[in-house]
């Protein structure tokens, strides 16, 4: 009786709190039929378990609310503020009830009359009938009924879920640890693929445990409608409040924990931020102030914006209000930035109103909003527009538990970073990376966006490890916290995983460059860097906020510079063999496992984060356990290729040797006295571009007649073949096929196949004979080539 | 009857008694992996059976220079505080019951063993430290300062 009981209350107080929701929405817009459909359900819900538990006085109230909004939904009663008033009073009365319910066990003895007599009280003022709500198809108690079956759901105390949570955590680490014990004693194949399914099956399991404690963040916004709606009418203000963004999910352990600062943030906006109706007028704003909150998932972040069309922070006023708080002292003001003047009220002991109110005094400040949130790893932005609203953004990672990070090395060991917190990876010797050295630190330019430059062999105290190659450097542009970011230089990125975080020990953590420790598949454990605290480590000033913009004249001109000298980047194929591709093509290089590449319908694909990308391979790339994959770009979509490693980067020469026919390989360059092969992206894209090959169209068919010397054959043909015709020389011939166009040279005897073939006449000298000379000199290749176009589409009409 | 029970090792070239109920494990380690600007006596993590514990290098604790792990060296595993900790032993010898008392430890000890050490006990015609080892995981105040 007991857990029904508890179950009743738990389920009531969601209800109670959607339907104060849902009643709000309704009033703003009576005509919304859904609105009212749903909360005649929820209070519907409430009446039939009420009656099940034997809860009379619940079972009245509710009995009465759907009673009333059931007349509304014949119509035979028109909404108005009275009646939603009336409503929210059951409501509150219920509420107050299930709390009783829950700390006594017992319905208390009590009179509900008052509230239920005020639903009946109709409001004989000329309501306007502007909107009265049609007649039609109210569902029946059956239908109600079995609608409610869809989101009925069962009810887990939170620390089992927890010690759910915990368990299979403690799996995923067990089966690492065994997997690679597996490995190294070299199990036979059989009992290698009865573990594999094991792993399949627990990680399938994993996943459903997160999401298990993942709930909607409607949940979180479900209260705040009533908030809004109660304390504008304390203030005599006029606020549209929307939500959106509800479906975005999170962990209930985030939830708990951004709640209080989001009511808190709410609350401040109607407090605070939006002016008295008087004053919006003078401002030339609508009276009806708007308060937007809105979630959205980016990676592996929620953001969390509530958005206000109000007066917005003045920094000046801030300030003023900073210093006879005495949280900061006037000299200290003076140097104080405009954003920092913004975060002054994140200070302790800071209060933006002029006198703490009721609401919004609560003791409970901006600067525990603040340290709420980076308790769990986020941060608060603020976007101010002084006047006209303020905009603050909560930033909050997913989960707590499990993230995906980064391995990368340094000093001869790994170290994982927060993937939420990587903007982008390059290579150290990218064309897009400049790196100077300037008094003693580093400045990474990347295409002109300058990044302090941080290493981590050196943050860490630790030598650089000589056994790394110094190409497999890269730099990791990291952003730890809005409005900040670094480039940090590591000797090689390895792969990203899923890992369990757990804190490291305290003498750990208080280096303050580590976030925890975690264990990969390999079981030698590896260290979670801090981004922040690495930032803080370096004492650089990582702020984003009045970086040079690399726009100089200088650099304008080296990029105009760089421009002219297209520049190619050399690497080895698996093969062992040199080639080179034009480096612009190149978005970047990625290295990744060899598991993320896999075979679809006989062509080789990569999945690199959440993406999938065509490879460029002929077979499936097997070998060693990292592949490296030159990422190129067209502005459209991405192809990988495949590549054993990065070689060079070199100017591309001017004089490259064509290949004879469209292909893989576009011409022959030397570099340093090498030939090089240098690779054709515009063909590799035509390959994979659409998905898809193009129709292979008809071919013109062209001969070639009496090629005594073969220089028809040697040097015409290929160059016709790439412009897509078939060719024929001398007597050969197509069976069933007439040439579309023939070529001979003026100085060889001319036998035409057919007289009706139209004819192309090349000559060998740059000057025509004489005005009516048609012929074409033969290394005019554009004239040739229009020549042949005209001729074919001559004869084909 | 477990009070009794001590660990008899070697760790910082000095033979102590630990009582046995302060006392997780005692494993081998293989190499350790190291943490950049840890505090000195931070010896590096290794994992055991998917828990990633902390290697402290008593020497460090005591006032002596840090001494490298071998492969397969021996370590003390305890608890503190809900993280695992890991005790880098000379040597293990043996785990007995001692019937003698704990007494007060009499004599000057090196500052580093006054901090560790708890008491003292008699066993087998020797005096030994009884030594705690949650001491062992902070650096003395004055020296991580």
């Amino acid at each position: 009786m007991d857990d029904l009981l508890n179950d009743f209350l738990a389920e009531t107080a969601e209800i109670l709190a959607e339907a104060g929701g849902a009643l709000v929405a309704w009033e703003a817009d009576p005509a919304d039929r859904a609105q009212l459909d749903a909360i005649f359900r929820l209070v519907h819900t409430i009446k039939g378990s009420s009656g099940f538990l034997s809860l009379p006085r619940v079972t009245a109230l509710s009995h009465a609310a759907e009673d009333a909004l059931d007349q509304v939904r014949r119509g035979n009663r028109t909404p108005n503020a009275t009646l939603v008033t009336a409503v929210l009073a059951i409501i509150d009365r219920l509420s107050s009830l299930c709390t009783a319910l829950g700390s006594s066990g017992k319905e208390p003895q009590g009179d509900d009359g008052d509230v239920i007599g005020a639903l009946a009280v109709v409001d004989e003022s000329p309501a306007p009938k502007a909107a009265p709500v049609e007649p039609v198809a109210v569902p029946t108690d059956e239908e109600i009924n079995a609608e409610l079956q869809s989101w009925r759901s069962i009810r887990v105390p939170l620390p089992l879920l927890d010690s759910v949570m915990t368990g299979v955590t403690d799996i995923v680490l067990a089966r690492n640890e065994f997997a690679r014990l597996l490995r190294e004693s070299g199990a036979e194949a059989s009992v290698v693929a009865s573990f594999d399914r094991l792993s399949d099956s627990i990680a399938g399991m994993r996943q459903s445990v997160s999401q298990m404690r993942m709930q909607r963040i409607d949940k979180l916004f479900s209260p705040l409608p009533r908030i809004v709606r109660d304390l504008a009418q304390d203030f005599g203000k006029k606020v549209r409040f929307s939500t959106s963004g509800g479906e975005v999910e999170l962990d209930r352990e985030m939830m708990e924990n951004i709640r209080d600062p989001l009511i808190h943030i709410v609350r401040n906006a109607i407090d605070h931020g939006i002016e008295h109706l008087d004053e919006r007028v003078a401002a030339g704003k609508g009276i009806t102030a708007s308060i937007e909150v809105s979630a959205r998932q980016s990676g592996n972040q929620i953001e969390i914006m509530v958005r206000d069309d109000g007066r917005g922070l003045s920094p000046d006023a801030l300030v003023a209000k900073a210093i006879s708080a005495r949280v900061i002292g006037a000299a200290e003001a003076k140097a104080l930035t405009p954003r920092e003047k913004l975060e002054l009220i994140f200070r302790p002991g800071f209060s933006t109103a002029a006198k703490v109110t009721s609401i919004s005094g609560r003791g409970v400040g901006m600067d525990i909003v603040k340290a709420n949130l980076e308790k769990i790893g986020g941060v608060v932005e603020l976007r101010n527009e002084e006047g006209r609203g303020l905009t603050i953004v909560l930033r909050v990672p997913m989960t707590l538990t499990i993230i995906s990070g980064l391995m990368v090395r340094a000093a001869g060991q790994y170290f994982a970073i927060p993937r939420g917190s990587v903007r982008e990876i390059l290579l150290e010797t990218s064309d897009s990376v400049r790196i100077d050295r300037l008094g003693g630190g580093e400045l990474a330019t990347v295409r002109s966006e300058q990044f302090p430059l941080l290493r981590l062999e050196q943050l860490l105290g630790c030598s650089v490890d000589d056994d790394e190659d110094q190409d497999d450097r890269a730099i990791i542009l990291v952003r730890p916290g809005q409005g900040h970011s670094y480039a940090l230089s590591v000797a090689a990125i390895h792969d990203h995983e899923e890992l369990v975080i757990k804190p490291a020990a305290p003498m750990i953590m208080a280096t303050g460059l580590y976030a925890g420790t975690t264990l990969p598949d390999n079981g030698r454990p590896v260290l979670l860097l801090d981004v922040q605290g690495l930032l803080a480590a370096a004492g650089v000033d990582a702020s984003e906020a009045g970086r040079i913009d690399d726009a100089s004249a200088e650099a304008a001109a080296e990029a105009a510079a760089a421009r002219d000298a297209a520049q190619l980047l050399l690497f080895r194929e698996a093969t062992g063999r040199t080639r080179g591709v034009r480096l612009s093509v190149i978005e970047r290089v990625e290295e990744v496992p060899a598991s993320a590449l896999f075979e679809s319908a006989g062509v080789v694909k990569a999945q690199i984060g959440s993406d999938i990308f065509a490879v460029h391979a002929a077979t499936f790339p097997t070998g060693p356990e990292a592949v490296k994959l030159l990422r190129l770009h067209d502005g459209q979509s991405v192809l990988c290729y495949p590549i054993a490693a990065v070689i060079d980067i070199v100017r591309l020469p001017d004089a490259v040797q064509p290949a004879q026919a469209p292909g893989l390989v576009a011409g022959v360059v030397l570099i340093g006295g090498e030939p090089v092969e240098l690779i054709d992206p515009f063909w590799l894209m035509a390959q994979y571009g659409a998905g898809q090959p193009a129709p292979s169209l008809r071919q013109p068919l062209c001969r070639l007649s009496d090629d005594a010397d073969g220089w028809a054959a040697n040097f015409l043909a290929p160059i016709l073949r790439s412009a897509g015709y078939r060719v024929v020389s001398g007597d050969e011939t197509v069976e069933g096929e007439r040439p579309d166009v023939q070529l001979c040279l003026v100085e060889e005897h001319v036998a035409p196949v057919a007289a009706d073939v139209p004819l192309v006449r090349l000559r060998s000298s740059v000057a025509a004979t004489g005005p009516d000379d048609d012929s074409i000199y033969r290394y005019d290749r554009g004239a040739l080539l229009e020549a042949l176009r005209t001729r074919v589409a001559g004869a084909g009409s | 009857m477990m009070e009794k029970l001590y660990l008899i090792a070697r760790i910082a070239d000095t033979r102590v008694a630990l009582r046995s109920r302060a006392i997780n494990s005692v494993v081998t380690v293989g190499t350790p992996v190291h943490v950049p600007a840890a505090p000195p006596h931070v010896a590096g993590l290794f994992a055991l059976r998917s828990r990633v514990f902390t290697l402290i290098d008593p020497h460090v604790v005591i006032g002596l220079p840090a001494v490298a792990v071998a492969p397969g060296q021996r370590v003390i595993v305890v608890d503190v505080a809900d993280h695992g900790y890991a005790l880098l032993a000379d040597a293990i010898e043996d785990v007995c019951f001692i019937d003698a008392p704990e007494t007060r430890v009499t004599g000057r000890l090196l500052p580093g063993w006054a901090r560790v050490a708890d008491a003292m006990i008699e066993h087998e015609g020797a005096s030994l430290l009884v030594v705690d080892p949650s001491h062992f995981i902070t650096l003395p105040v004055a020296k991580a300062a």
